[in-house]
């Protein structure tokens, strides 16, 4: 019962997945527009959006740390 | 299940008493360990039955380590004494996460006095030099980049501490990624420990440098006095979870980095174990597999030093500054 829920719970915390996978493509989307329509800035964009990349893919990243403390911790 | 759970009851204690030894004695006894695993496989037999018992659930997970046929993807992350040192109540062991800080440490400022003092310092720099340059360099725009002062020019007065910062993450993340080695930075008690300090630190420099005016800095300029209590608990609120997040950040990414390509490579070796049918498939498949993962956590290991100094640069500024 007790196993049951946790991969229940764990599965679920998975959802969150959808929220970081939107803001990945954002912040991707919006380096592809600002590139075209100003190319030449496309070096210093690129690290811009490593960086939004990085924030973003780390909020991802809590979701699955709360998965593991669901797993494996309670 | 009553009936295994009556039959062993004679047992049941001196088990219990046995994991509790084990678990909270930092080095068990070679008979006692002798005595667990040959009281495990004794009990094992009616597994079956016994796999609801919260007991023999504790036993199990005492055994893992001791046994060495434990296969959660976390165990990576164990930190096992070197040299077990209790002083009272208190935990002082030398620790693998120590002996890891000391390597990570040690090869920073070797690195670092070999390229500057004997034989380095060259007007032309071989790969060595090159090499400590380019980080340096790296920092010292990110520093200038985001800590500007009113004229744009300032004697960038934190650039060696947030230069030494951005060198310990940034090698502990690259030495986590040695196979067999231990990552310093997947525990959330030294991340936390970083930034509470880093942060403890940037709120005394903001006092000095604005002395009360800082705490302006929870209240935007031109707000309406009705909503100010509002403004300044929704400042005050972030301000002090940024210690929080950015600590959590560089665990949780190194944490999910490394179980993840645990997992994955698990995953490989079981593809290479089935010779049968997928032998060709098989072979060069779970080392490519291998390959892809850890080009992506070199990634993560570096782009999270860099996010986090870049934060680190950014309270910082808020701070000097008061935005």
């Amino acid at each position: 019962m007790l196993e049951g829920a946790k991969l229940i719970g764990a599965g679920a915390a998975t959802i969150a997945l959808a929220g970081a996978a939107v803001g990945i493509g954002n912040v991707f989307s919006s380096l592809i527009h600002s590139v075209a329509r100003n190319p030449s800035l496309a070096k210093q964009l690129f690290g811009y959006a490593i960086l939004g990349f990085a924030l973003t893919e780390a909020i991802a990243l809590f979701a699955l740390m709360m998965a593991f403390l669901i797993l494996f911790v309670f | 299940m009553q009936t295994t759970h009556l039959q062993l009851s004679p047992i049941w204690p001196s088990v219990r008493h046995l994991a509790e030894n084990v678990w909270y004695l930092t080095r068990p006894s070679e008979s006692q360990i002798g005595l667990m695993i040959h009281l495990k496989n004794q009990l094992s037999v009616d597994s079956e039955q016994l796999q609801y018992n919260s007991i023999w659930q504790d036993f199990l997970e005492v055994m893992g380590p001791i046994d060495g046929n434990n296969n959660s993807p976390l165990e990576q992350f164990s930190i096992l004494p070197l040299i077990p040192m209790n002083i009272g109540d208190l935990y002082f062991s030398f620790t693998n996460s120590s002996l890891f800080m000391l390597l990570t440490l040690s090869l920073v400022l070797l690195l670092v006095h070999f390229v500057t003092k004997n034989g380095g310092g060259n007007l032309v720099p071989n790969a060595w030099q090159s090499l400590v340059e380019l980080i340096y360099d790296f920092v010292l725009n990110l520093v200038n980049e985001q800590i500007g002062g009113l004229s744009g020019n300032v004697k960038q007065k934190f650039f060696p501490c947030i230069l030494v910062t951005f060198l310990f993450l940034l090698f502990c993340n690259l030495q986590g990624m040695i196979p067999y080695s231990f990552t310093v930075t997947s525990h959330f008690l030294i991340t936390l420990g970083l930034s509470f300090s880093i942060f403890i630190g940037i709120t005394i420099v903001g006092f000095q440098r604005n002395g009360l005016h800082f705490l302006s800095f929870s209240l935007p300029a031109g707000v309406p006095l009705p909503l100010a209590p509002f403004l300044v608990l929704l400042e005050l609120i972030p301000h002090c979870f940024r210690a929080l997040s950015s600590g959590i950040r560089l665990f949780a990414n190194m944490m999910a980095g490394h179980s993840s390509v645990k997992i994955l490579s698990g995953s490989a070796w079981t593809m290479l174990c089935m010779n049968n049918l997928f032998y060709f498939i098989g072979d060069p498949g779970p080392l490519f597999i291998v390959l892809a993962l850890t080009g992506p956590e070199l990634g993560v290991a570096i782009s999270q030093a860099h996010v986090s100094t870049i934060l680190i640069c950014i309270y910082l500024n808020d701070a000097i500054n008061l935005h």
